[in-house]
């Protein structure tokens, strides 16, 4: 070893751990990134390694607008949660809405904007910037509204309210448009004629299930998926776990049991589409027996002359002695609420069975009043709360699709190529259309056939709001902020349309550069109308205090009072339901449901709602056919078996399932499966029935009347394993489910009373 | 202490459950029946908190789900007077677990909080605890399993994922009711108060029909549901002692 | 048995078995390399790729969580048991025909636990990590749970194991000298080493047959226990079906009758392919059969109780599992396994057909059929209906591990091929014992005798 003087020394040592810091750091820096534990030396503003952030926002996988909070860890969405401090579901979240995850997470997520480069639904797209794509929409707008062709654009989306409607509309407005629409299939069409044609209300009322003791459900799957599910459900519990004497009971028509009518305590099996002649022969009853005694009896005595009980029962098929028990409870009990959906409120005589229901409501005197039905006061703001497209619209649509009156298309989100029946022919009328523009995040069946995709964000990553419309009865809103940063090369829907806005040059109306701003601004306005301690705090503070809680709220209540006049009580009646089909030919009767896992179809691409049993039948990853066990057993069909379901207007494929609850003459289907497209876990999986589906409307609102095919079946001579996780659905003796009315059942001692509280000593 | 009184201080200790003389907290479930709808929104809470994983329907059709918490149906009757009754079914914590006593290596246990745990990298995967439970609750990972990219990001970070091989079940998110304690710790050193810590299920729940707490805790929601006249535990009559209770459906 | 041994001398049970263990032929060579390749290929690869890719490659599913892999542990163990156990039994009620077939008899017993134990490692989810069943100290201060019926398997059976080894090893070393006498080269060398150095002198002798008979003694209850232990398996569940007290001397006699046609069956073999045909005789499939007819009788016993109980109960519980086990998917199984071992052994009550070769082949045969259906009853009608009715399933096995089934048995049969090669598969000294003492002939001839 050389002698080394101190200086040398220091240099080398400097000098190696200069080497070796510099080997370290160029090793560092060759690191891939997945190498590294924390990634950030200074991390952004949101997150801290350990830590969860909670954002508030609303849910979008259904119109009920459940206020969400979502747990997130270093900038990734990892469970959503309801609101707690949001009225409509105070702090619980369904199924549906807890998979909201794997919509932002979903691997088949468009990620970039596209365009179509081989022919229409061949899936053939090359991948192109925004400024182009959004450069040649803007181009075909412009050119479209400069002609004076406004109106040759339609932009067609699926429900939306708050202030992304509104700039739907003002953006439609400025382009010379007329042709927004809104379509979900489950837009309840014929409730809203009823409630306008009855009540002169032209938004939904509040349905006090939580403090009603009563409530009749004519069809109405209120638990699943009716108006605002969760706000019932909670209802609902509360009503059960009140003490033993104000416990609410809970009645179900309908001619296949739903979830609601497992949950109900009594379920009637009505003919399809004769729920609003019951409701007229329980209305005539309650008349009839001096119970209604307004002013205007007379008149309702003769409004109802036909529907006298024996009459009704006749042709219900519901027993005399049930619809007069039905009727004597309904309006004994106090306070006591009818509501109707479901298929019932989708049959040609969906909206007089509404009004029916709403007749109950009111001879029973329970409008107004808690416990029954309640006026909603008008919706908050400015804010639109537009009316949807019905079917008939959108048969309108199609044909000027087809005359060439449509240039542009632009879809934002809905699937009407799924959820409308094939001889709506709204495909072939895209066909028609030069220019389909998609705004959807995935390859929906009516996304492949676009021209341009510019996707959208999802709802987690977007800024945006949302006004419940049955809300809770006073006025509710809540403001939806990205929770995550997007994930691709995607925009917000809203900013999309700002950005064509200011291309087209309407920056004069719609100023607003990102959706934020515009939701913002909209917000100020709602605060300006606010009392004197919101006004004090200043709109900063205002709308911090809005993002942390979620939820705002403004106790104006609607109107009490009603009288429904003459004309009206004269115009009651329900006619008979028409089918398409006839008996001989075809002699079941279609019954297509929401699926509660993959409601309108717009689920099936989430392997959790796959994955998930159906409550009722706990099949999983596919479609069925419900069979009465009477009706399985002559045609000698067992669970498995295969047939075709026809109609007059085509046919799908699907196993049987026998289901112990459903009329004989009536065959059931969830709607959401046998998706052509949409992703690896919808694709090509199960059957379609709202394919097979005849079109007929009821006349008033032009809405699709879903139950009102007849059908046929035809044993194919297959069978398949039906995936089920339920193995055999009876108790057996073993007392397993135990409910109070046990008698005579073999009972430990241990079972039957209260447990004793053992402490371990 | 002389041997003898050692033995038995040893035996009387040893015929308790994880031999403890007391538990720190007793987490009890209630499940009223006549709320429950069958949703199952409790499911998909579960699977999103705990990394469930998505087996797939090959898998199902040989009928390996996963389901930590699940949905029975049972239907009553015939048409038209059917009826479907539904029954949230999860690990019962039973207090005298079949479980326990038949694992080899001791990888399930009762805590001192009075759960039943599982340690996943102590489980070999003799499955012969899925055998005892008499609730059926414990369900084995048969193969390695796979998230599509990105769906992996989701997963929960304080939750172990499992590997093929083991055996998992309802840990009453353990996860939770650790960071309560946590929270609960450094606040004064208090106890956790009723109604702090939920599962994902009883917290998901629309109609409130699932709740969770500490039944030494008089005060709590769950000792007063255990006072019901509508209370019962299933399969009461095998002696586990679990630690759900059950409130019975009410026929009106 | 005596008159047929006087022909025979002690140079020739010498020369037969020595014979047998040195020559070799190529239909040795043949059977050995058929057996080892099917046991490679049936039960080895299969395995590996059930360890690489998870236990999904087998057909348990939820509930039905055991399967295959179980039932043929407890077949193979069920197997074990009649080897020892019978060759102890006979062994201290002095009977001397069992000293032609005890050799083989506890090699099979060996074999049959040492495929068992594999089967351990193939039915358990992480294999790897198995060796934490064993009580060693460990830095997490981690001890096996030892009130589990399992760790009482693992104990008993890693006894049994052992003591079976030591018993068949030690009663082997005055024949591992007798050959070492009598062969050269590689072999000498090995079985010099594996005698021990014995010499034949009184006191050897002596001290072997006080332990052998020590061992012996020990051994019975151990047997008796460790399918006891393997029956708590089931038995301290509370599985309806499964929770009974018959079933310690349900698997105890039936571990004994599988184990004893699985004799008869070996025995065949060694009768008819390694030339002992004057060994093993007549009587010895006697006996046999009529030791397997009082095994069949005590078996259809136990099922029938079992059977009563079942309905006796009056739950539904219980009720079910009959049902299941006698009317539902896997009735043919029930009603085969009832047919091989309840019905058909009573054909044993003639003498004839006992003392019939080939017929006694084909009965043990279809026994063991039966006893593997039984325990595979066991576990695919149980697991699949418990308590909860929506919880109900269906088993069935995958290929894998019908694959693997197979493979066991030629994993046992290799085992055994090897066996026939390295040890005297039938017992020297002990059958020179039913034998005359020979006359020696004297060095100096003496007047009178030939020369």
């Amino acid at each position: 070893m050389p002698n080394i003087d101190r200086r040398e020394f220091l240099k080398l040592v400097g000098a190696g751990g200069v080497g070796a810091g510099a080997g370290f750091m160029l090793k560092e820096s060759k690191k891939d990134p997945t190498e590294y534990l924390i990634p950030y030396v200074v991390a952004p503003e949101d997150f801290s390694s350990g830590i969860a952030t909670w954002y508030n926002s609303v849910c979008s996988m259904c119109s009920a607008g459940c206020g969400i909070s979502v747990r997130t860890r270093e900038g990734r969405a990892k469970k959503i949660e309801g609101n707690p401090s949001h009225p409509v579901n105070q702090g619980r979240l369904c199924g549906m809405g807890q998979a909201g995850l794997q919509v932002l997470y979903n691997p088949d997520r468009i990620t970039e904007p596209l365009l179509r480069t081989g022919e229409r639904g061949a899936m053939s797209f090359e991948q192109i910037t925004w400024e182009d794509g959004l450069g040649q929409l803007a181009e075909r707008l412009e050119l479209l509204r400069a002609a004076r062709r406004g109106n040759n654009v339609c932009l067609l989306s699926e429900g939306t309210n708050g202030h992304l409607a509104q700039l739907f509309e003002s953006f439609m407005r400025q382009l010379g448009s007329n042709r927004l629409h809104h379509y979900d299939f489950d837009h309840p069409h014929t409730l809203y004629a009823a409630n306008q044609g009855f009540f002169g209300q032209d938004h939904l009322p509040y349905y006090d299930l939580q403090n009603t003791r009563l409530l009749l459900s004519f069809g109405a799957d209120y638990l699943t998926n009716w108006i605002s599910p969760l706000h019932h459900s909670l209802g609902f519990g509360a009503s059960r776990q009140r003490q033993e004497e104000e416990r609410g009971r809970f009645v179900q028509i309908e001619p296949r049991m739903s979830i609601s009518g497992a949950a109900a305590d009594e379920w009637v099996a009505a003919s399809p589409g004769t729920e609003g002649i019951l409701a007229l022969g329980m209305a005539n009853h309650m008349v009839s027996q001096g119970v209604y005694q307004g002013a205007d009896r007379a008149a309702w005595s003769a409004a109802l002359s036909d529907y006298s009980p024996s009459m009704v029962a006749e042709q219900t098929g519901v027993s005399e002695s049930t619809i007069t028990r039905l009727a004597d409870d309904f309006a004994g009990t106090q306070p006591s609420l009818a509501i109707g959906g479901g298929a019932a409120a989708n049959h040609s005589n969906g909206v007089d069975m509404l009004v029916a229901v709403n007749v109950l409501n009111y001879l029973a005197g329970n409008v107004g009043r808690e416990g029954g039905l309640l006026f909603n006061p008008q919706p908050a703001g400015t804010v639109s709360r537009p009316h949807q497209a019905s079917y008939r619209s959108m048969l309108e649509l199609a044909e000027a699709a087809q005359q060439g009156e449509i240039d542009v298309l632009i879809i934002n989100g809905t699937n009407p190529v799924f959820t409308l029946p094939a001889a709506a022919e709204f495909r072939e009328a895209l066909d028609a259309i030069p220019l389909v523009v998609s705004l959807s995040s995935f390859f929906d069946e009516t996304t492949v056939l676009a021209d341009l995709i510019l996707p959208s964000n999802s709802y987690l990553e977007s800024w945006g709001d949302n006004f419940p419309e049955a809300g809770v009865g006073f006025r509710v809103g809540a403001v939806s902020q990205p929770v995550v940063s997007p994930l691709y090369n995607t925009r917000a829907t809203g900013d999309i349309i700002l950005s064509l806005a200011q291309r087209i040059g309407m920056s004069s109306t719609i100023p607003w550069t990102s959706m934020e701003e515009c939701i913002k601004d909209g917000w100020r306005r709602i605060y300006e109308q606010g009392d004197p301690q919101t006004l004090a705090q200043g709109f900063e503070e205002f709308w911090i205090s809005l993002l942390k809680a979620g939820v705002w709220g403004e106790t104006t209540t609607g109107t009490t009072s009603f009288e429904p006049d003459q004309n009206i009580i004269a115009g009651i009646g329900v006619a008979a339901p028409e089918f398409s089909g006839s008996e001989q030919d075809y002699p079941f009767i279609l019954h297509p449901y929401l699926s509660p896992n993959f409601h309108d179809g717009r689920g099936a691409n989430l392997p959790w709602m796959q994955e998930r049993p159906d409550p009722m039948t706990s099949v999983v990853y596919g479609s069925w056919v419900e069979l009465n066990p009477t009706t399985a057993e002559e045609l000698g069909l067992i669970e498995g078996d295969l047939v075709d379901i026809e109609s007059p207007h085509g046919q799908v494929l699907a196993p049987v399932f026998i289901y112990p609850a459903i009329m004989p003459n009536v065959i059931a289907m969830p709607i959401g499966q046998g998706h052509s497209e949409y992703g690896r876990y919808a694709k090509d999986r199960g059957a379609n029935p709202l394919e097979i589906l005849s079109p007929q409307m009821e006349p008033i609102t032009g809405n699709l009347a879903t139950s009102a095919t007849r059908v046929r079946l035809v044993a194919t001579g297959r069978h398949i394993d039906l995936v089920k996780t339920s193995g055999t659905s009876r108790d057996l003796g073993r007392n397993i489910v135990q409910t109070t009315g046990d008698e005579g059942h073999e009972v430990s001692d241990a079972g039957l009373n209260s447990i004793p509280i053992t402490e371990l000593t | 202490m002389s041997l003898f009184s050692r033995f038995m201080d040893g035996w009387r200790k040893y015929r308790k459950p994880g031999y403890y003389d007391e538990f720190d907290y007793h987490w009890t479930m209630t499940v009223d029946l006549d709320s429950c709808t069958g949703c199952e929104a409790c499911m998909t809470a579960c699977q999103a908190e705990n990394n469930i994983p998505l087996v797939g329907e090959e898998e199902l059709a040989k009928g390996r789900e996963i389901q930590w918490i699940r949905i029975e149906r049972y239907w009553e009757g015939e048409y038209p007077n059917a009826k479907l009754n539904f029954m949230p079914m999860m690990c019962q914590h039973c207090d005298a677990a079949p479980c326990e006593t038949v694992c080899p290596v001791s990888a399930t246990y009762h805590n001192q909080d009075g759960l039943n745990t599982q340690i996943y990298n102590r489980c070999i995967g003799t499955r012969s605890c899925a055998v005892y439970c008499p609730y059926e609750v414990r369900y084995f990972n048969y193969y390695n399993h796979h998230w599509d990219s990105p769906l992996d990001q989701q997963l929960n970070p304080d939750v172990s994922v499992r590997g093929k091989g083991v055996m998992e079940k309802c840990t009453f998110c353990i996860q939770r009711i650790r960071d309560a304690k946590d929270l609960a710790k450094d606040d004064d050193r208090r106890r956790v108060r009723d109604g702090e810590v939920q599962p994902a299920c009883v917290q998901s729940c629309p109609t409130k029909a699932l709740t969770f707490g500490d039944r030494k805790d008089t005060e709590s929601q769950v000792y007063q549901s255990m006072n019901n006249p509508r209370a019962y535990k299933v399969l009461d009559e095998l002696n586990t002692d679990s630690s759900v209770v059950y409130l019975k459906k009410v026929d009106a | 048995m005596e008159a047929e041994n006087n022909k025979l001398g002690y140079t020739d049970i010498h020369e037969d078995v020595v014979r047998s263990i040195v020559v070799t032929g190529p239909k040795y060579y043949a059977t050995l390399a058929t057996a080892g390749g099917l046991a490679l290929v049936c039960f080895f690869f299969p395995w590996f790729y059930q360890l690489y890719y998870g236990i999904g490659a087998a057909g348990m599913n939820h509930p039905g969580v055991w399967g295959t892999y179980l039932a043929s542990f407890i077949f193979w163990i069920g197997l074990s048991h009649s080897g020892t156990l019978l060759s102890c039994v006979l062994h201290l009620t002095n009977s001397s025909w069992r000293k032609a077939m005890y050799r083989s008899a506890e090699a099979m017993t060996l074999f049959s636990l040492v495929v068992a134990a594999t089967y351990v490692f193939v039915h358990v989810g992480r294999p790897w990590f198995a060796h934490w069943t064993f009580p060693y100290p460990n830095q997490w201060e981690l001890w096996p749970n030892f009130r589990s019926p399992l760790l009482f398997d693992v104990m008993a059976i890693a006894t049994y194991l052992t003591g079976s080894t030591i018993f068949i090893y030690m009663g082997s070393i005055p024949d591992f000298a007798a050959v070492r006498d009598r062969t050269v080269g590689w072999r000498n060398t090995m079985y010099s080493l594996l005698s021990l150095g014995w010499r034949g002198t009184d006191t050897e002798w002596h001290r072997l047959h006080w332990a052998y008979t020590f061992l012996a003694v020990l051994i019975i209850p151990l047997a008796v226990s460790v399918h006891s232990i393997v029956s708590w398996d089931f038995a301290m569940s509370i599985v309806p079906g499964l929770h009974q007290t018959i079933f310690a001397p349900y698997f105890v006699v039936g571990a004994i009758y599988s184990g004893t046609a699985g004799i008869v069956t070996v025995m065949f073999v060694l009768r008819k392919y390694m030339g002992f045909e004057q060994y093993i005789t007549k009587l010895h499939f006697d006996n046999l059969g009529k030791l397997l007819l009082l095994l069949s009788l005590l078996w259809t016993y136990i099922n029938a109780i079992e059977l009563f109980t079942g309905w006796y109960s009056g739950t539904s519980d219980e009720y079910e599992q009959l049902s299941f086990k006698l009317f539902g998917f896997y009735a043919p199984l029930y009603w085969e396994m009832i047919l091989f071992c309840a019905v058909a052994p009573l054909l044993m009550i003639s003498k004839r057909f006992r003392t019939s070769f080939v017929p006694m082949l084909i009965l043990s045969i279809a026994i063991n059929i039966g006893m593997y259906t039984e325990r595979f009853l066991i576990v695919a009608t149980s697991l699949p209906r418990q308590y909860l009715p929506d919880a109900w399933g269906f088993y069935a096995p995958s290929l894998v591990e019908l694959s693997i089934m197979v493979g066991s048995f030629a994993v046992f049969t290799t085992l055994f091929l090897i066996f026939v090669k390295i040890f005297p598969s039938v017992s020297m000294y002990e059958v020179k014992e039913t034998m005359e003492t020979p006359k020696l002939k004297p060095a100096i001839p003496q007047a009178g005798s030939p020369a």
